[in-house]
């Protein structure tokens, strides 16, 4: 893999409270790796320490081999941002805001390049609109030509879908993967949307306490995850089912009465069925719930919440 | 230092400038209503007393509001960026601090220019007061001391607002009247009591209006004033970029650069 962002045990400290410790992680060539982890884990300071916007305490960031600190206008001209929580001027309209940008960033032909980013992204017709008009999906879009502009070769990504509707929402994943497919752009993505990590990240790096606690693959971090939940629909008084369980150690909870939930390491599921079936119970319906990203991300918040 | 880069700013400054009733307003209409206030008390007291001591105020506000708007200007451009939450956007492309900077005081400079021909050359038919008889050379002289000494400000302010964020965003607009009487932009130093004098006579400002003053009866470049305001202006400007990037560094290590976009 050829490793385009290294990140080396980069710390930040705030007066005495460390809001990223130690942290340290690759991003390969055409690869988009996640950030993940609950508020406070540390992955938008993150995010700055590796924009520049924010100065590290320790540790060292190379982009393309070359040390943001001392060659970072090489490197800024390399990479672009966009952010569910940056715009661009309001009052402005959306071509000016990105001849301002073209112009930052050195493009050739701005106005060509502008007006095919904007049709790629279906929203030509917006070009002499002011940006404080536009709805959050557009602006959204608008974001990302403007990250687009310089055709970076690694894009940072904090929580684009934000405030998206599920339609946009899958416009835009797709339009990120095609990115990675067709122009082999890496990408950095934070999100709190665990679907669409498993959907779009070759990899995530889970944060929390301003540590790494886990980097994966996304079905590598669910597996992680040993529990299962089996749904059981049966046709049979609910105290007998209650004390064929209880009577085996299973942890259940009855969601009305002929349903219920048991949690179960993965590999006892056949057990569950076998123990109630053997003492006439009939199953009417069985629903296996796997362990998914966000179930990884709900253990490690709710270890955090007792901690 | 790329002038494409300084260039993209300016032109974001003039896309801000002309969709902005605020700009408009705070910048030209102020200007205007000022001119207009202070040329009828010109005339009015010129027709009391001698003319020359009147138009010590015409003079002085024509002057004054190359200050005013250059460091209004030069702070403000940067709450733009805030207030819209495009800081960031800026900040991450290759643009350098020195480049940014730049930007803004050019920015600041060329529409300080514009107000003051506007506002100069409205009061030769209204208020029969022609500032272009203190001599080009005096009034450039004028316009660059004046110019600078807004730059060390709006420097200085700007350092501020980066480093403790909208919390002291009302110094982009306030803080410059505090040297308007200091720097005895309407009347003589020797009208300050004793201490104030002492404060007026380290601003390089006052050696423009005083040079100003006397260039009404006399219009021979003072170069003493012109030398002492100049001298001055690089010191206060030498320790505002210093200032200014001590508070950024300081803005980024605490987090309230990213803190400034809410």
């Amino acid at each position: 893999m050829n490793t385009i962002l290294s990140v080396s045990n980069l710390t930040k400290k705030f007066g005495t409270f460390t809001a990223v410790d130690d942290v340290s992680f690759q991003l390969n060539k055409g690869e988009i790796l996640g950030l993940l982890g609950p508020n406070g884990a540390g992955k938008t300071t993150t995010i700055h320490m590796l924009l520049g916007t924010t100065t590290l305490t320790s540790g060292e960031i190379l982009y393309f081999g070359k040390n943001l600190m001392t060659r970072r206008g090489e490197i800024m001209g390399e990479i672009n941002f966009a952010s569910a929580f940056n715009t661009l001027q309001g009052r402005v309209t959306v071509k000016e805001n990105l001849l301002v940008y073209s112009k930052l960033y050195d493009v050739n032909k701005p106005l060509a390049r502008i007006r095919d980013l904007l049709s790629s992204f279906e929203i030509a017709h917006l070009e002499n609109e002011r940006y404080w008009n536009l709805s959050a999906g557009q602006r959204t879009r608008v974001n990302l030509v403007k990250c687009l502009l310089n055709s970076p070769k690694i894009i940072l990504l904090d929580e684009p879908t934000a405030s998206l509707d599920p339609d946009i929402s899958d416009k835009l994943l797709n339009l990120i993967d095609k990115l990675r497919s067709e122009q082999k752009v890496s990408i950095l993505y934070t999100s709190h949307d665990m679907s669409e990590v498993s959907r779009i990240c070759d990899r995530v790096v889970f944060m929390d306490h301003g540590k790494v606690i886990a980097e994966d693959t996304p079905l590598g971090l669910t597996k992680r995850i040993q529990n299962a939940n089996i749904r059981l629909t049966f046709d049979a008084k609910k105290e007998h089912v209650g004390k064929i369980l209880a009577g085996s150690r299973y942890k259940h909870e009855f969601l009305g009465n002929n349903i219920v939930s048991v949690t179960v390491k993965e590999k006892q599921i056949p057990a569950v069925i076998f123990v109630l079936s053997n003492a006439d119970v009939w199953l009417t319906d069985i629903e296996v719930k796997k362990p998914t990203l966000e179930d990884f991300f709900l253990h490690i918040a709710r270890k955090k919440k007792k901690q | 230092m790329s002038v494409r880069r300084i260039v993209a700013i300016l032109q974001e400054e003039w896309y801000i400038t002309i969709s902005s009733l605020e700009v408009i307003l705070d910048i030209f209409y102020y200007s205007f209503m000022a001119l207009i206030l202070y040329g009828f008390t010109t005339l009015f007291i010129a027709g009391k007393t001698n003319a020359v001591f009147a138009y010590y105020l015409i003079t002085g506000l024509i002057l004054w509001e190359i200050v005013r708007v250059a460091q209004y200007t030069l702070s403000v451009g940067a709450l733009w960026e805030v207030w819209a939450r495009n800081l960031t956007n800026i900040f991450i492309s290759p643009i350098t601090v020195s480049e940014y900077l730049t930007a803004q005081m050019l920015s600041g400079a060329f529409k300080s220019l514009f107000v003051f021909f506007a506002v100069s050359l409205l009061a030769i038919p209204l208020f029969h007061f022609n500032i272009f008889t203190l001599g080009l050379l005096n009034l450039t002289l004028f316009f660059i001391n004046l110019v600078i000494f807004s730059w060390f400000t709006g420097i200085a302010i700007l350092g501020l607002i980066f480093r403790f964020g909208t919390r002291v965003q009302a110094l982009a607009w306030g803080l410059i009247i505090l040297f308007q009487p200091l720097s005895a932009s309407f009347f003589p130093v020797s009208v300050l009591p004793g201490p104030l004098q002492k404060i007026a006579h380290s601003l390089p400002t006052t050696y423009v209006f005083e040079a100003a003053r006397n260039a009404l009866s006399n219009p021979a470049v003072d170069w003493k004033a012109h030398s002492i305001a100049f001298a001055l202006n690089i010191v206060y400007f030498s320790l505002s970029v210093l200032f200014f990037n001590y508070m950024f560094a300081k803005s980024k290590e605490t987090g309230q650069f990213v803190k400034n976009e809410g």
